[in-house]
């Protein structure tokens, strides 16, 4: 997850359960609606994100609000290619993240969880 | 494509048109007309009805049935892209292995490749208000059989590209493995992150978002989808 990696940089603390835990907040400028925005489009709630991109355009400004969903978009495509390769980690990721995976909840993710729950 | 007054730039805009061609276009292991068909049945999938009822079901496997839409393409196939267009989080390496020893490893890559990177270009359009594109006329003529990349067995369920291990200031190596994922095909490689590309980057995006910002979204859409990479 590389908002860690961003937070570091920065040096701010982000809240990494934020992002499986949609009640929480993980302090990213602008969260409320960059939250909203992403949700509705990722469940394809397109007459309620009509609504919203209008909002956010005004309290947040246009570019930033399409900007958000033009990374929600990409993202949508790559988490599928993930997916369907059962692509691992990478190593030095796997080793870093550890801790926190199991923290944020990403571990009910990994594919073998995936194979006892699903297969 | 996109109306002009939206803030979209020069490049995205270009590459969806080119994407859109691409996806018509033959490749390595299927016609033109075979990879438009996998584009329209992406598409049909959204408003399945068999699709709708795994979905909601504990375990997508237990739910038989027919996939809603009229197509030419074998169950198997049809059944995969359905599943990776609606409900990619409840993928299993044991679905996979049943899959690709019909269809084959480098035709199961490229379909991915065909199916994601229209993912892509349909959802930017719907988010901004927009239908999603017509795909164009397919091109004419046969697989063209490129010879397949050079991969290594590392630990994904499809042999994934050989890649230096140098490390990135990113904290990701180089090419990291999402990069290398659908190595046995480069043109679907090539399709893909030809794509993806002007939508983000790992380092200094060019967007009106911070990188904090943009991590954050992706992280989300990743939970979302339930996505463990």
């Amino acid at each position: 997850m590389l908002l860690r990696a961003s937070g570091q940089k920065e040096n701010r603390d982000y809240d990494l359960t934020a992002v499986t835990h949609g009640e929480r907040r993980s302090g990213v400028e602008q969260e409320d609606w960059l939250k909203r925005l992403t949700e509705e489009a990722i469940r394809g709630e397109w007459t309620a994100l009509a609504r919203t991109l209008d909002a956010a355009s005004h309290a947040i400004g246009r570019e930033t609000a399409v900007d958000c969903l033009v990374v929600a978009s990409a993202f949508n495509g790559i988490t599928r290619v993930a997916d369907a390769t059962g692509i691992p980690l990478d190593e030095n990721t796997e080793a870093a993240t550890k801790q926190m995976r199991a923290a944020v909840g990403l571990d009910a993710f990994a594919y073998a969880a995936k194979s006892a729950r699903f297969d | 494509m996109y109306p002009d007054d939206l803030p979209l730039s020069e490049a995205l805009r270009n590459t969806h048109q080119k994407t859109l061609a691409k996806i018509v276009s033959p490749g390595p292991h299927w016609s033109g007309s075979e990879r438009r068909a996998m584009a329209e049945s992406a598409r049909a999938a959204e408003h399945c009805g068999l699709c709708k009822t795994r979905k909601t079901a504990l375990s997508p496997l237990g739910v038989e049935g027919h996939h809603d839409g009229a197509t030419t393409l074998a169950p198997t196939l049809l059944d995969a892209i359905h599943r990776i267009r609606t409900d990619p989080g409840r993928l299993t390496k044991r679905w996979f292995e049943a899959v690709a020893a019909e269809i084959g490893e480098g035709p199961y890559v490229e379909m991915l490749s065909v199916v994601n990177s229209l993912v892509i270009v349909d959802t930017l359009h719907r988010c901004l208000g927009q239908s999603p594109p017509a795909l164009p006329d397919p091109v004419a003529g046969g697989p063209t059989g490129e010879p397949a990349g050079d991969v290594v067995e590392a630990g994904a369920w499809v042999p994934i590209a050989r890649a230096p291990r140098d490390m990135a200031d990113t904290g990701l190596p180089v090419v990291p493995n999402i990069v290398r994922a659908m190595g046995l095909v480069p043109k679907a490689v090539e399709l893909f992150f030809g794509t993806f590309r002007p939508h983000y980057a790992l380092k200094d995006v060019k967007l009106s978002l911070s990188q904090a910002q943009a991590e954050y979204v992706a992280s989300r859409v990743s939970a979302m989808n339930e996505c463990f990479y």
